[in-house]
């Protein structure tokens, strides 16, 4: 069961009925009591950590290959070890700056998602500094 | 409160305003940064390049605000929404470490550590690794068998590179340990005055080496418990505990409760008799605060579920009200997991200011001419200068709908409206 309106469900009612159980006259046990589950809770589906989970806002439009525009706002933590091809923010000039990281043997190059933006080559990775890894994207449809 | 094969941990953060503000702002790093005071008044956290400039704790900001381009001085508002979130998040790390954690203010907290001592250091190195890296603040940990010598060998970390922010006393060479005691003077042992410091000197008793070597019973007599008990922990005898706060820095509430609780509830009945539990000492003191940290702890030798909430807000103004601090309290309910059995719970107000500073336009009337002036001095070196005056100077501008943030910061982790900004360009 991975909780999407299953109590609802179990009375043949549409998803998201799940808390007519409280509608029920007293002294009759609703029939769904059994199956109980909390609604689900967008924080423990998003946040793997709440003290290294940051929410950014993305200017401009370069990693719209990747799925991320404009004004999305992003999911961003902090604890995570980025690995290559994670989506990163790196602090470059003072900046909060987000690309994918490539990590070779060749070295390291922050890289867009779009043909307008060169790669920003990492002539020494010990001193680049990454604010964070994005796990998700909050995008409006 | 030392148990045995266990140490007290003191971690705060490195200038948690300066440090905070940089978190979310990377080109304030290494450029001289202030955070000012309510309505912009004061210097109160200063970046270590602001202070090589020669700005003094204190100093009015219209003093300094001339020459601040010239400097390249960085000056930001107090961004409290900011700094009680992030408070919170650090809280809440140190909660993972210590089935004891009792926070001392906005940004710092004894954490009793168990394990051998070189164990005990290792996890000290985490901590600050780990807050490091999930919070993007600096910590410093100072570790001993007792309160006070945890704060000494702090602010030895602080002040030594060669520690790397971690500082355990017991494992410092006997001789470097005599020579930092000796380098200290008395006025700067946690809990101890000015005044008491006067009179310590006037024995010839000077640096901490010489109260250590002092005799408790003999303190006692001529000075009190209290100093009493500060030579006894120099000595490495642990014995102010939790419940006692000193000074006036914050007023703190917590209470073991006396069977766990596990329900939202019945913490929320916990957290309002501790709010007015708060309420009532900030009274009795004449203060009202600002910040109100809520907390609630489980068991450390639990097997069940650790959890460890902790919430930090601004309040609405200076206040001592009841309403007001439950009010805040509540804030910690969304974050206790029902079921859980919580064994502790606490309530701490900072950021603290006399009672009626603003409104006493006119000097008491039992008060002469001849010593209001003694009496601003002394209510301006402990309050800041802006916490009073006489006639119209004596007034901040306005209460806190109108108080003055002109250099703040954006509400980064508090705000949809103002989240950090990432460059995709």
């Amino acid at each position: 069961m991975d909780g999407s309106g299953a109590s609802g469900a179990a009375l043949g009612r549409p998803a998201g009925a799940a808390d007519e159980g409280s509608l029920m006259p007293s002294g009759y046990a609703s029939p769904a009591q059994d199956w109980f589950e909390d609604r689900i809770d967008l924080n423990r589906h998003l946040i793997r950590d709440i003290t290294s989970t940051y929410i950014v806002r993305v200017s401009g439009d370069a990693m719209e290959g990747a799925g991320i525009s404009d004004g999305d706002e992003l999911i961003v933590d902090r604890a995570l070890t980025p690995r290559d091809g994670s989506v990163v923010i790196a602090v470059l000039d003072g900046e909060l700056v987000i690309r994918r990281i490539r990590i070779s043997s060749s070295g390291v190059a922050l890289v867009a998602a779009s043909a307008s933006y060169q790669p920003i080559p990492v002539p020494d990775p010990d001193a680049l500094v990454i604010w964070g890894v994005a796990t998700r994207c909050l995008h409006r449809v | 409160m030392s148990e045995a094969g266990s140490s007290i941990a003191l971690v705060d953060v490195n200038n948690f305003y300066v440090s905070s503000e940089r978190a979310f702002d990377p080109s304030l790093e290494g450029r001289p940064l202030v955070v000012l005071s309510n309505n912009d008044g004061c210097v109160i956290t200063r970046s270590p390049e602001a202070k090589a400039l020669g700005i003094t704790m204190g100093t009015p900001w219209f003093r300094i605000a001339g020459q601040a381009q010239q400097w390249g001085l960085e000056v930001r508002s107090s961004n409290y929404e900011l700094y009680g979130d992030l408070s919170a998040r650090v809280m809440e790390l140190l909660g993972r470490y210590t089935g004891n954690l009792e926070i001392y203010s906005i940004d710092e907290a004894f954490l009793t550590l168990p394990g051998p001592l070189r164990a005990q250091r290792v996890t000290g190195a985490e901590i600050r690794a780990v807050v490091r890296r999930n919070v993007g603040l600096p910590v410093c940990v100072g570790i001993a068998s007792t309160k006070t010598l945890a704060k000494l060998a702090n602010r030895w970390a602080k002040g030594n590179p060669e520690f790397d922010g971690v500082c355990h006393w017991d494992l410092v060479p006997e001789d470097n340990r005599r020579s930092l005691l000796q380098r200290l003077a008395v006025s700067d042992i946690w809990g101890i005055g000015a005044k008491n410091a006067q009179s310590l000197n006037a024995l010839g008793i000077d640096s901490a080496w010489d109260l250590a070597a002092a005799d408790p019973v003999a303190i006692r007599k001529r000075f009190s418990v209290v100093l009493m008990r500060t030579v006894l922990e120099l000595q490495g005898t642990s014995c102010i505990t939790g419940r006692e706060s000193t000074g006036n820095e914050q007023v703190l509430y917590s209470r073991s409760f006396a069977a766990p609780v596990s329900t939202r509830h019945a913490m929320h009945q916990a957290l309002s008799v501790y709010a007015q539990g708060a309420a009532s000492r900030l009274a009795r003191k004449d203060l009202q605060g600002r910040v109100l940290t809520a907390f609630a702890a489980t068991s450390p030798f639990s097997s069940g579920r650790k959890s460890s909430p902790t919430v930090c807000v601004p309040l609405p103004a200076y206040t001592a009200d009841p309403l007001e601090l439950t009010r805040a309290a509540d804030t910690l309910l969304p974050l206790i997991e029902e079921g859980v059995p919580y064994i502790r719970a606490g309530v701490i107000v900072t950021d603290l200011r006399p009672a009626g500073a603003q409104a006493m336009l006119l000097p008491p009337a039992s008060a002469t001419r001849k010593d209001t002036g003694p009496l601003l001095h002394d209510v301006g070196r402990r309050f800041g200068r802006s916490a009073i005056g006489l006639g119209h100077a004596g007034l901040k501008a306005g209460s806190e709908w109108t108080m003055k943030r002109d250099m703040l910061s954006p509400h980064y982790t508090t705000k949809w409206s103002e989240l950090p900004v990432v460059k995709a360009r």
